[in-house]
């Protein structure tokens, strides 16, 4: 049944955005983590992707997180001396991570969240709507 | 005479159904608004679908090999040609123009399904039974 479909559509899409917002989350929790040992690589920001693979039971094209990557960009580093990660030269070297384009990317996740949501809403009523009419 | 065949309430049913099968496509654009280089998809509008130009139900093809009819007399969902915003990723979904769509389904949906039980309570009537 179609609208069975369009309700399971906007669910694996909220699903994916819900993912997207873990992985933003990891990032912003880890933005301080550095390396334990001098010298050592802090956290790396992580990525993800999308992709949509043709789903034969919903007869569509349900999104699906591709993977979960890494962020390739250079450290950033700060010149902290005491710090137990800091190298020979007294540098620590920070994450990878730009909060204000994590803050970006969650905003766009809560943007099509609340997308798929509103559909999930539309489709509930139409279909509350059906079983009525059968009365 | 089947009240179920004639003209107001199997044009209703019809409109429904193809109201259904919208709200799917629909829901896919928008659970891919994220996806790099998906392009959103609707179906032949209804007008043409009454006007016997498209078919509901077409053959499937499993295979890229398969006989298969013209693109243009396919009711099922076809890719828009017209990129309106096309973002750098490829994914050219305006999610406004998809939930305008979404909320012109609802409506149209609503109003076919008063349209079937106005003309079922018709019925109802003309049987000497209460109305629904």
């Amino acid at each position: 049944m179609d609208l069975d479909r369009a309700l399971r559509i906007a669910a694996s899409g909220m699903d994916m955005q819900t993912r997207r917002l873990r992985v933003v989350a990891e990032n912003l929790a880890n933005r301080d983590t550095t390396a334990e040992t001098p010298g050592g690589d802090p956290y790396r920001r992580k990525t993800v992707t999308f992709t949509n693979r043709f789903d034969r039971e919903l007869g569509a094209n349900a999104p699906k997180v591709r993977r979960v990557g890494t962020d390739p960009r250079e450290f950033n580093s700060r010149f902290d001396p005491s710090h137990p990660a800091a190298d020979n030269r007294g540098y620590v070297k920070t994450p990878n991570v730009n909060s204000t384009i994590e803050v970006m990317d969650m905003r766009e996740a809560q943007r099509s969240y609340s997308a798929n949501l509103s559909v999930l809403e539309v489709t509930r009523g139409m279909l509350t709507r059906t079983i009525e009419a059968m009365r | 005479m089947d009240p179920t065949r004639t003209g107001p309430i199997a044009l209703s049913e019809q409109r429904i159904r193809w109201l259904e099968a919208r709200q799917r496509v629909l829901a896919q654009n928008i659970a891919n608004a994220d996806t790099p280089n998906y392009r959103p998809s609707d179906l032949q509008p209804f007008a043409k679908v009454l006007a016997g130009k498209v078919s509901e139900r077409p053959m499937l093809t499993t295979n890229a090999n398969h006989l298969q009819g013209s693109k243009q007399n396919d009711g099922r969902a076809s890719k828009e040609r017209i990129a309106a915003n096309r973002e750098p990723g490829g994914n050219s979904v305006s999610l406004d123009r998809e939930a305008i769509r979404v909320a012109e389904t609802d409506t149209a949906h609503q109003m076919a399904l008063s349209v079937r039980r106005r003309y079922m309570s018709m019925f109802m009537t003309a049987l000497g039974r209460p109305q629904q």
